[in-house]
């Protein structure tokens, strides 16, 4: 058995001033109210903080890789790039996109998205159902997101304003050719 | 009997099976495209082969027959290096659009690519462009570019359902199958062909783009187009069916279906009768139990037993007529009147397809052991204008051969009319109440098919809108009449009853038939000890003055 070393601590004594309170009080006030004046300054610089109206105010705080609310990319000739495989709804883990398929008129296209629903409330913006498309259709860089709402039906983006979003994308095999169409 | 061994494991199999057939007995799966187990073989597509020691080469698996003593290699690294190369191949003009293609997810192709071939296309050269989305039958669309040129659906048409519809027309990478000039692909089994072909070359109109296969969950169930009963796949998602497809039973329907019994399944989905209806207004089942209970309690005092009719029908399942049955005995009482109805018959051939349109006749006779006494519900409108019957309690909306016009005429001239049905059809306006009863896509149950095997059918998926089993709709108003003697808790239980009571009439029956054979056995021997006595005695007689000559 060994032995145990205790040491034995002095109790922090508090001085008079301090346990009548009031002086100490008025001076955390003063620290409170020094900032407060200072925050207000008309000089923004001058200020310690600041505060950005998000999420309705947009920034340009946001990193490259952002992942905002969904936008449907275009062919060439303007027509939805989705081929409603139905890869983003399967792996969606919000199973938030709802899509219909359907026949075109164009044999050389053969299937697109009658319908194409995305429920942006419900969307956990985890960015899998880009990944998950073969064909560069959907994307989330509109650098926008959710802001806050009363009216749930809005946060349903229907397909023609998820198009509206979105700019011509000439992606071939493997993302080849994306980021050429990246900023149109 | 010929020993094989197969990746070192031996193994016993019949006589000229192939190898194919014997790796599968011992375990081993040979990736085919243009076997099919119930075709011919014409080793095209070569995806087969595998290693036979001593063979000067690899060899098809899916045609050469075992020998004994045959040593196989179906996994060695030749035949895997054979596959990939078989692989590229077929894959050299095909047009991977696999996220536009229907088959994805189910894909022969598509697993083996992952499986045995996962490289990038050296084909550098523009891939050859052929047919997209043709439609070689009203029912089916074809695909050059996706087809793989294993003549399954080829040989389908000829050898099983006959019709010979299809070729392969022109030669190298611009063959693709055809329909013979002036026809088209338009067999009563045509949409098979789409579950034959390993690729998304041939798909079905009616499938098409509907839903991912992926995200379908399949139950076990039987097609209710006919009284074949095939056994099906039902495919469903998010509480609706979206296809049947054919499932393996030897003895029903092997690998196949028809096409009309496919789209039955159109009728889950269409017209439902969702709520209970009392008058026309929606009802609920606590309330209306009550008024239907009330009403029948009310008739069959006014009018006796025998001025109620109980219409069976053969749509139902076997659990359903069983419990039909009891509430005819014990609550509507011994006397109501029986019919019997169902779908007017119609086309039939020789290979599935079935005259009679309905999937349980033959369940009704099983559990009533004999059908006198039942009469055919062409005859209920000539009863309710004769004034015989007062009130209808109906199962389903058909009215078999009879007219319906008349029938529903009549029903109108009804004191009291129940309707218990999937759909209300055009009697829902003609009846009192209306009782919405769910699809065999919503309840578990039994069908005997027309050569008597008895079939179950399992549940797919909760009954849409607040409509119940029948049997449990007969033990609702059961109960609402104050007797609980109809009472099960599971299905199961139901059975139990069921076929305890069928096996009791068959015993019975059988006994009766045994009695009735003995008795004329027993006549019989008598007969003949008769005439064997006779006989004698005759002879004796004639023996006596034989005697007497001598003498
Ligand atoms: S970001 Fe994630 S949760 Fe949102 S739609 Fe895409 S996959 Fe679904
Ligand atoms: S993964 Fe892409 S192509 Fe497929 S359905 Fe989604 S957006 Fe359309
Ligand atoms: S046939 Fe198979 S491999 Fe070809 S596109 Fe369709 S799913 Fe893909
Ligand atoms: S259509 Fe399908 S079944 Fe017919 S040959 Fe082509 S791949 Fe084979
Ligand atoms: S499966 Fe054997 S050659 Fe096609």
């Amino acid at each position: 058995m060994g032995t145990v070393n205790v040491k034995v601590l002095e109790r922090h004594q508090k001085t008079f001033w301090e346990k009548s309170y009031i002086p100490e009080i008025s001076r955390g006030l003063g620290v409170t109210v020094k900032q407060f004046f200072k925050n207000l300054s008309p000089n923004k610089e001058k200020r310690d903080t600041f505060t950005i109206q998000y999420p309705e105010a947009g920034t340009d705080h946001y990193a490259e890789r952002f992942r905002g609310q969904h936008r449907l990319m275009k062919r060439e000739d303007g027509q939805v790039r989705c081929v409603a495989c139905m890869c983003c709804s399967t792996i969606c883990p919000a199973n938030c996109i709802h899509i219909e398929a359907a026949e075109h008129d164009d044999p050389s296209i053969e299937k697109y998205p009658k319908v194409f629903v995305i429920d942006e409330l419900r969307c956990i913006v985890c960015g899998l159902c880009v990944e998950a498309c073969p064909c560069d259709a959907i994307r989330m860089d509109t650098g926008t997101h959710m802001a806050p709402r009363t009216d749930r039906t809005t946060a349903f983006h229907q397909r023609d304003d998820l198009l509206k979003k979105g700019g011509i994308s000439i992606a071939t095999r493997a993302g080849q050719k994306a980021l050429a169409s990246k900023s149109s | 009997m010929p020993m094989v061994t197969i990746n070192g494991v031996e193994v016993e199999v019949e006589k000229d099976v192939s190898i194919l057939e014997a790796a599968a007995q011992a375990g081993f799966d040979v990736p085919h495209f243009c076997y099919h187990p119930a075709l011919s073989a014409p080793a095209n597509c070569r995806m087969c082969l595998v290693e036979v020691e001593r063979a000067p080469k690899l060899l098809p698996a899916c045609y050469n027959p075992v020998s004994d003593g045959m040593v196989v290699q179906t996994e060695s690294e030749q035949v895997v290096r054979a596959r990939k190369a078989v692989l590229e191949f077929i894959l050299v003009n095909h047009p991977v659009d696999c996220p536009i293609c229907d088959k994805a997810g189910e894909c022969k192709l598509q697993d083996y690519y992952f499986a045995y071939d996962a490289q990038e296309s050296r084909m550098r050269a523009e891939k050859q462009h052929k047919v997209k989305a043709y439609p070689i039958g009203p029912r089916v669309v074809y695909d050059g570019e996706r087809c793989i040129l294993c003549t399954r659906c080829i040989r389908f048409c000829e050898e099983i359902s006959g019709t010979s519809e299809l070729t392969l027309a022109d030669r190298g990478d611009k063959i693709e199958v055809r329909t013979f000039p002036g026809q088209e692909l338009d067999n009563d089994y045509s949409l098979c062909t789409v579950d034959v072909c390993p690729v998304g070359a041939l798909t079905s109109r009616d499938f098409r783009f509907k839903c991912r296969v992926w995200l379908l969950t399949s139950t076990e169930s039987i097609c209710t187009g006919c009284s074949q009963g095939c056994n099906i796949h039902l495919d469903h998602f998010r509480n609706e069916t979206q296809r049947y497809r054919p499932r393996y039973n030897s003895e029903v329907n092997d690998y196949w279906m028809c096409d009309d019994g496919r789209l039955t399944y159109k009728n889950l989905h269409t017209d439902r009768l969702l709520s209970p209806q009392h008058n026309g207004a929606t009802d609920n089942w606590h309330t209306l139990t009550k008024s239907v209970a009330a009403k029948l309690e009310k008739q069959i005092k006014a009018h006796g037993e025998e001025s109620i009719a109980l219409v069976l029908s053969a749509q139902a399942a076997c659990e359903d007529i069983f419990l039909a049955k009891l509430f005819h005995e014990e609550i509507l009482g011994k006397k109501a009147q029986l019919y019997i109805a169902g779908k007017p018959s119609g086309k039939h051939d020789d290979f599935l397809i079935n005259a009679d349109k309905n999937p349980n006749r033959r369940g009704i006779e099983a559990v009533f052991a004999k059908l006198d006494g039942i009469k055919d519900v062409a005859t209920l409108a000539g009863d309710i204008t004769a004034g015989t019957i007062k009130t209808v309690y109906m199962m389903g909306t058909e009215f078999g051969e009879g007219d319906r016009s008349e029938a529903v005429a009549a029903l109108k001239k009804c004191e009291l009319f129940i309707l218990q049905s999937t759909q209300g059809a055009d009697l829902l306006d003609v009846a009192h109440i209306a009782l919405p009863a769910c699809t065999h896509a919503e309840k578990e149950g039994t069908f005997v098919n027309e050569e008597g095997i008895a079939q179950p059918f399992y549940k797919a998926y909760e009954p849409h809108g607040d409509s119940l089993p029948d049997w449990q709709i007969f033990m609702r108003i059961a109960k609402a009449m104050g007797k609980s003697t109809l009472n099960f808790t599971f299905l199961s239980k139901v059975q139990d009853r069921m076929f305890e009571a069928t096996e009791l009439l068959r015993k019975a029956e059988e006994e009766a038939a045994a009695a009735a054979k003995k008795a004329a056995e027993e006549a019989a021997a008598k007969k003949a000890e008769e005439e064997a006595k006779k006989a004698e005695e005759s002879a004796a007689a004639t023996e006596e003055p034989q005697d007497s000559t001598p003498s």
